[in-house]
């Protein structure tokens, strides 16, 4: 995997770094889409990074998809960069032909009924996508319905980093012509979701850690920088701590993909990046001090971003709860044999 | 900033068949004794030590010139991992097989290694850990205790404290200074083999507040310690002292001392009429445990591929502690219990024990300060 993340930071880091401009922010936070930005991405091929060559794709899978998620993450890329992937790779995985055009994921957990409007809530990006990919379950079975925008009516709202998350109203004929979508279930599906923030917020984790380093060793006061004093090191150690907790968990969940444990190390990914971006978040706007809490210096960038993704798809308690419950299902004595086969 | 690695290992086959011989082994030995499963890794029971010796389980690593196994880390960490969560009584060899087996690999002489390697393997020979010193805990630069040039060899004078089964062991790594502390407080420091029968040594017991007898204070008053028993360079101790540290402080023990508190909480939550809150609680903490398997496996891993992850080590060991102290407490609050030291057995008894042995698991090897202090030069911060 090592080799795999190697290659995907390799080619897009440049490209990433040049979505992070104070201009692609502005027009992201005041509604717009960045458009030069997506198009770039789009014609590099990133889209398609997670279908098979025979669909067209660069062949690098969910696996390789996670990772540039991550990487999007740790640039604080204002593009739908994950839900995108994750849309794409369900459409073609319903059959659907692939064009190059942004699909993002709505997800009907519930069942519903089938003569009411359906509102969906936080949608990613719907406003600004070519169309909404729904999935929903009917008669047992998976199916995925492209909305086309214009067909869809639209509420506008955003999370705490300005990112459209909108509300979106179908109405049930809109998802009587489907396509099957065989080989995956809704919880599947949600935790590939919640996986794509923690791959996110563990990107975000690091890049806050190397900046509040760096800013530690900077910043003088009391006639030395303030990462020289052991109250700030010993709080910046505990933040290392966690981000790199955060990374190993997400990599884990990534090497495991399609694996007998999926959706718990899934779980454990989100738990532990939705813990860490909380106190990461905290610790550096306290070390930063004041800097920090404005627009103009980027630390918010990311920490906006951290305090949003933590709870989307999922919080730590959401997870924890899921898997608490899996954990005291299992038989008398089977906690520690369970705990022992997802390395294997 | 040095970047923190822990890339994710999956085990493999090999792994997992030792792993099936390592529980049906303890379908046979367990279960084990109720008041000694709260950090069993501080239990000493020789005749046990000596049953996973035929089995080929103490010296995994090392080569089989010296009655090693010429195993894999890996396989060492499956086997030390099944016996911790079992909670067998492994406080006999385990730190002969962690650490000083290892540091006698790597800088002992031929002679040491052929004399002392294959008596650790078969389970005859124990080592204690001869580091802290009464006015030397943390700041472990500091020690008084030290030895003297005489013919043949050097007259150790001083003290060692907190030196667990001491009374059990034979042999001790003690580090004394060899030359006067100069401007480099790291230099100047020595390891030597003690045997800890000689003549002129003394083994006090001190009693843990939770009432078990496996620290000892250690008094030198001239003892001779013959030149083939200085370890590795002369004046050179400090740093193989913390080459000894990414093997000391990385493994599994170091998250699951607590273990099987988790365990019975869970056989108990089962059958009462759960609320919300406790499924939250043990998701919460089994994500830990999990993610903390994944870090040390990849350490283990590390070490395999002949790297020192002193860094890592020091994540594990800061990350693993905390959860190994914070589970009683967050198991007090879910099983509305209290913690009973005289019940023979049952979750009453486990956490008590967990509680009363808690203080010491980020106390040992490294205090919890120390290790993020490393963890902040890592960082770049000092």
């Amino acid at each position: 995997m090592n080799e795999l993340s190697q290659l995907i930071e390799e080619s897009a880091t440049r490209l990433f770094e040049g979505f992070a401009t104070e201009k692609s922010y502005q027009t992201m936070e005041s509604g717009q889409f960045p458009t030069a930005s997506w198009q770039d991405f789009v014609s590099d091929g990133w889209l398609r990074t997670a279908l098979t060559e025979e669909q067209g794709g660069a062949g690098l899978g969910l696996a390789g998809s996670f990772i540039l998620m991550r990487l999007a993450g740790y640039h604080a890329v204002p593009l739908p960069i994950a839900e995108s992937l994750i849309a794409t790779y369900l459409a073609a995985s319903s059959g659907v032909d692939i064009e190059d055009e942004l699909l993002v994921p709505a997800i009907v957990s519930q069942p519903f009924e089938s003569s009411a409007d359906l509102v969906l809530s936080n949608v990613p990006w719907a406003r600004h996508a070519a169309g909404v990919l729904v999935v929903f379950q009917r008669a047992n079975q998976l199916h995925t319905v492209i909305i086309k925008q214009a067909d869809l009516s639209i509420s506008i709202h955003h999370n705490m980093a300005g990112e459209a998350r909108d509300e979106i109203t179908i109405k049930p004929k809109q998802l009587e012509v489907s396509n099957q979508l065989n080989g995956v279930t809704i919880e599947q599906i949600n935790s590939w979701l919640a996986l794509s923030r923690a791959a996110q917020i563990s990107g975000a984790l690091h890049k806050v850690l190397q900046r509040t380093v760096d800013y530690a060793n900077e910043r003088s006061q009391f006639g030395r920088q303030i990462g020289k004093f052991q109250a700030v090191q010993q709080q910046l150690a505990v933040q290392a701590e966690m981000t790199s907790a955060s990374i190993c968990a997400v990599d884990a969940a990534i090497a495991h993909l399609g694996g007998e444990q999926e959706w718990e190390l899934i779980a454990c990914a989100k738990i532990t990046c939705s813990e860490a971006a909380g106190y990461a978040a905290k610790t550096a706007h306290a070390v930063h001090a004041a800097i920090g809490f404005t627009q103009e210096y980027p630390l918010q960038l990311s920490t906006r971003r951290l305090w949003s993704w933590r709870d989307e798809y999922g919080n730590e308690a959401h997870w924890s709860a899921k898997l608490g419950r899996h954990c005291l299902q299992l038989g008398n004595d089977d906690l520690w044999s369970w705990l022992t086969t997802q390395t294997t | 900033m040095q970047q923190l690695n822990f890339e994710p290992v999956l085990t493999a086959e090999k792994e997992e068949a030792l792993r099936e011989q390592v529980r049906d082994f303890l379908q046979q030995y367990g279960p084990f004794k109720p008041g000694n499963m709260i950090d069993s890794w501080s239990v000493c029971d020789p005749e046990f030590s000596r049953s996973l010796a035929k089995h080929g389980w103490l010296g995994m690593t090392w080569p089989s010139e010296y009655g090693g196994g010429d195993k894999s880390y890996l396989e060492r960490y499956v086997v030390i991992e099944e016996l911790l969560a079992a909670g067998a009584p492994v406080g006999a060899h385990w730190v002969a097989d962690r650490q000083s087996g290892p540091l006698l690999l790597k800088f002992g002489t031929q002679e040491q290694r052929e004399y002392f390697l294959p008596k650790i393997v078969n389970g005859e020979c124990f080592f204690a850990i001869g580091m802290s010193e009464p006015n030397s805990g943390s700041d472990l630069a500091s020690i008084k205790t030290h030895a003297e040039r005489v013919e043949g060899g050097w007259l150790v004078n001083g003290s060692k404290i907190w030196t667990s089964w001491a009374h059990a062991c034979h042999q001790m790594i003690t580090l004394c200074r060899t030359a006067p502390a100069s401007e480099n407080r790291h230099a100047g420091l020595s390891q030597f083999i003690v045997d800890l029968k000689a003549e002129g040594l003394t083994i006090r017991p001190i009693v843990t507040l939770a009432g078990e007898k496996h620290f000892n204070e250690i008094f030198f008053d001239n003892v001779f310690v013959p030149d083939n028993r200085v370890v590795g360079k002369l004046n050179d101790g400090w740093n193989q002292v913390m080459a000894e540290l990414a093997f000391e402080r990385s493994g599994p023990e170091r998250f699951l001392s607590s273990y099987q508190l988790l365990e019975a909480a869970i056989q108990v939550l089962r059958e009462a009429e759960l609320a919300q809150q406790a499924e939250t609680v043990i998701g919460q903490y089994v994500a830990r445990l999990m993610v903390l398997r994944q870090m040390s496996l990849s350490v283990a891993n590390q070490l395999q591929q002949g790297k020192l992850p002193v860094n890592e080590a020091s994540v594990v060991k800061d990350l693993g502690t905390s959860f190994e102290q914070e589970l009683p407490e967050a198991m007090r609050l879910i099983l509305a219990i209290e913690p009973r030291p005289s019940a023979e057995h049952g979750v009453e008894r486990l956490l008590s024990d967990a509680i009363l042995k808690a203080p010491s698991f980020s106390l040992r090897g490294g205090t919890r300060e120390i290790l993020r202090g490393i963890i902040a030069r890592g960082l770049g911060l000092r």
